[in-house]
């Protein structure tokens, strides 16, 4: 009986010891719901980082450990999510989501409680100061992907005109035009117009029956479409006769381009995180790409597999640097990064006084169902958040 | 008596909504919180639905309406310059606290609900129900349109955290109140009225037009001050908040908890939102003993779904039917003298 006591009274002592030597982080992902197709990757990323960094002897001497709920793309549910995260599990730090409308569902509650919220996907640039000093992107904003669009049309693919295109049912497609639009004005391009969708639609007869009425053809059309959507946009503007390159954001950075959009998505450019391709893709890329094939059994479904990757390294490397599993400490280890390699380019917040990190944009030229490096940029002229 | 019974529950609420944050985790403050306004809003859903048989699916379009109204006028100056720079004169200018703001978003929902309810109400059956949906789809639109006042589509934040447990419990003691006075009085009376049969309802002198329309505006109210308290507990929300996914909830809620009962709509959403939350939480991935449970997630929407489908079957009048508390009909019922619930539109067996 007494033996029997000294083991138990061991297996709590050796349990608590284990509970104290790890360190726990959010991850803070909708795996159902809406924007699930974005997150599930993002999350799974995430697990391999933490994999891999626990399989190379964890951080500070102590394990990671993630602690994952369903946002279920609900913002109550994503609040109770939050709280309890930060309440009951006591996590030091939270990663997460990919839209802008989790992000800020989460991100006043990790504020108040002084808990940073470092998101993987989100790009919004004006969510820092949305929600304060413990929201940090992994990144970058979209006001720099939509400068070096403008800039890839102004000077790569010489187009002195355009046309603008955007969702307005979603903040991410309105923000991107928004910055396109500053952007390539200040460039010296022209814009010869401007017409707006919502998600979903299914038919753009009204917007291509306006470009073709227009007494002078646009070099190029600029096209800020969510992932659902942009297949269907680029076959009917192909059918109708509209040829000229197409630029967009990272929301075409989906299957479904190519998929759905066959040989018309040829002469379409876009700007994204990563180009995720086996063979032609940075050397980082292709490390990524075999791990997460060899953990999953497939290729990663977009660069939100490796932002999700990503933003757990960038939190691991804080933690380091913080010295301690300490929230405070890691927020301030955190806007000290410095040239921090990543799958999806190097990250930097020490001495540029800002939270989402300023990263070369990979332009991505699609052409006979491939993708392939058109460019890798840093835009001259960024506009403000 | 029972008046007795009704300060004792009062001052129970009062002690939960004062006692509550200082006591529990912050995790189930947020959880009530939550469940009472899942409460105003469902139960105010449940008096057109439910008492009048006019089945409603407009209810998310006042919750918006609430929810934005009360955000602009609590918005802070500063912010308001910086998230919403178009906004006419009148409302660049004004900084209301919670409470006015709230009364005037569930107003101005009120009145909403009596202009289109005017040519609405004169309408039953699956119609009526084809009509309100309309008005949830021309919100849903107008929201994502008013650019000027509600940020368009993108999201509407920086709206002041004012929503605790007390302004919660107190706003959901009120609706109840309020609520249970005119469903138990000659005015309800004549709302299950022209819900069982307008055809004697109106043989016997009531008309119908004004007893619908009535339990549309009031319900309308309570959803615009519902709407606002939960749009001052997310501080962000957007157009998508308060379309299908939030109506498809507030008529599970009532519909199992029962239409025609108040208790019934308490039962409904206590009964879903303590599920949703142990189910949530199961689906994370559990140990029982040697057992290792993997994480399942999308696990509980399926249990949800099956534990409404086996209610539906063995209940399809809800938990509760049209049965209440002795303390919200406050006696002005006889007992088993209650109405023959029928219900002709929501999916029961008649």
């Amino acid at each position: 009986m007494k033996k029997l006591g000294v083991v138990l009274g061991s297996l709590v002592l050796v349990s608590l010891g284990l509970a104290q030597g790890t360190i726990k982080i959010g991850n803070a992902y909708n795996q159902t719901g809406s924007m699930s197709s974005l997150d599930v990757p993002a999350s799974n990323g995430a697990k391999l980082a933490v994999k891999e960094i626990n399989a190379a002897g964890g951080v500070l001497g102590m394990k990671l450990e993630l602690v994952s709920y369903d946002g279920k793309t609900d913002p109550a549910t994503i609040t109770n999510m939050a709280t309890q995260m930060i309440n009951s599990d006591k996590v030091v730090a939270i990663a997460g989501f990919t839209d802008s409308d989790s992000a800020l569902a989460l991100g006043p509650i990790a504020q108040k409680a002084g808990i940073p919220f470092v998101t993987a996907g989100a790009t919004s640039p004006q969510l820092p100061e949305q929600i304060g000093s413990e929201m940090f992107l992994a990144c970058f904003g979209d006001n720099v992907q939509a400068a070096v669009g403008a800039e890839f049309v102004y000077k790569n693919l010489k187009g002195k005109t355009a046309y603008l295109v955007w969702d307005k049912s979603t903040e991410y497609t309105t923000l991107l035009g928004k910055y396109f639009k500053d952007a390539y004005a200040k460039l010296g391009g022209k814009l010869l117009g401007e017409e707006t969708y919502k998600s979903g639609d299914k038919n753009f007869s009204a917007q291509i029956t306006k470009i073709k009425a227009l007494p002078q053809k646009p070099d190029v059309l600029y096209i800020a479409a969510m992932p659902d959507d942009i297949g269907t946009v680029v076959k009917q503007f192909r059918q109708a006769g509209l040829t000229q390159p197409i630029v967009g954001g990272d929301g075409y950075d989906t299957p479904l381009l190519v998929e759905v959009g066959g040989k018309a998505a040829d002469n379409v450019y876009f700007t994204t995180h990563a180009l995720m391709d086996a063979q032609k893709g940075t050397p980082e890329v292709k490390k990524f790409i075999a791990a997460y094939k060899k953990e999953y059994g497939k290729d990663p479904e977009n660069a939100f597999a490796a932002l999700g990757y990503d933003t757990i390294y960038l939190l691991a490397d804080a933690i380091k640097r913080a010295g301690a599993p300490d929230p405070a400490k890691i927020t301030a280890a955190l806007m000290q990064t410095k040239g921090l390699k990543t799958v999806t380019g190097s990250i930097t917040f020490a001495g540029t006084g800002s939270r989402v990190p300023q990263k070369a944009v990979t332009v991505v030229a699609v052409k006979d169902l491939k993708l392939n490096l058109a460019a890798t940029l840093a835009p001259s002229y960024i506009p403000k958040p | 008596m029972k008046y007795a019974r009704l300060v004792v529950a009062l001052a129970l609420i009062g002690l939960l909504a004062g006692l509550g944050p200082h006591v529990l985790p912050e995790y189930w403050v947020r959880v009530l919180i939550v469940l009472g306004i899942n409460i105003i809003l469902v139960s105010s859903l449940g008096l057109s639905n439910g008492f009048t048989g006019v089945f409603s699916l407009g209810h998310p379009g006042f919750v918006a309406l609430g929810a934005y109204v009360s955000g602009i006028l609590t918005l802070e100056l500063t912010k308001k310059g910086a998230y919403l720079p178009d906004l006419p004169g009148f409302l660049a200018g004004v900084q209301l606290p919670f409470l006015p703001a709230t009364l005037i978003a569930g107003v101005f929902c009120a009145l909403v609900a009596v202009v289109i309810g005017i040519p609405l109400m004169r309408l039953s059956g699956n119609y009526v129900s084809v009509a309100t949906l309309g008005f949830l789809v021309i919100v849903n639109v107008v929201l994502v349109n008013a650019e000027q006042f509600t940020r368009g589509s993108r999201t509407f934040t920086g709206i002041p955290p004012y929503t605790d447990l007390g302004w919660v419990a107190g706003w959901a003691v009120v609706t109840l109140l309020v609520l249970s006075r005119v469903a138990y009085s000659p005015l309800g009376r004549a709302m299950r009225a022209t819900r069982d049969d307008p055809i004697a309802a109106q043989a016997v002198g009531i008309h119908i037009l004004p007893a619908r329309l009535m339990a549309f505006a009031l319900g309308a109210f309570f959803a615009g001050v519902g709407g606002a308290l939960y749009g001052h507990y997310l501080v962000s929300f957007s157009p998508a908040t308060f379309y299908v996914a939030m109506l498809v909830q507030q008529l599970t809620m009532l519909v199992l908890g029962g239409q025609a009962s108040l208790t019934g709509a308490v039962v409904g959403v206590s009964a879903i939102t303590l599920l949703s939350e142990v189910l949530r939480n199961l689906e994370r991935g559990f140990s029982l003993g040697s057992l290792q449970v993997p994480a399942v997630f999308g696990a509980s929407q399926i249990a949800l779904g099956f534990i409404f489908i086996l209610v539906m079957v063995y209940r399809p009048q809800g938990l509760l039917g049209d049965r209440e508390l002795p303390l919200v009909t406050g006696g002005r019922v006889a007992k088993g003298a209650g109405p023959v619930y029928k219900d002709t539109v929501g999916g029961g067996r008649t």
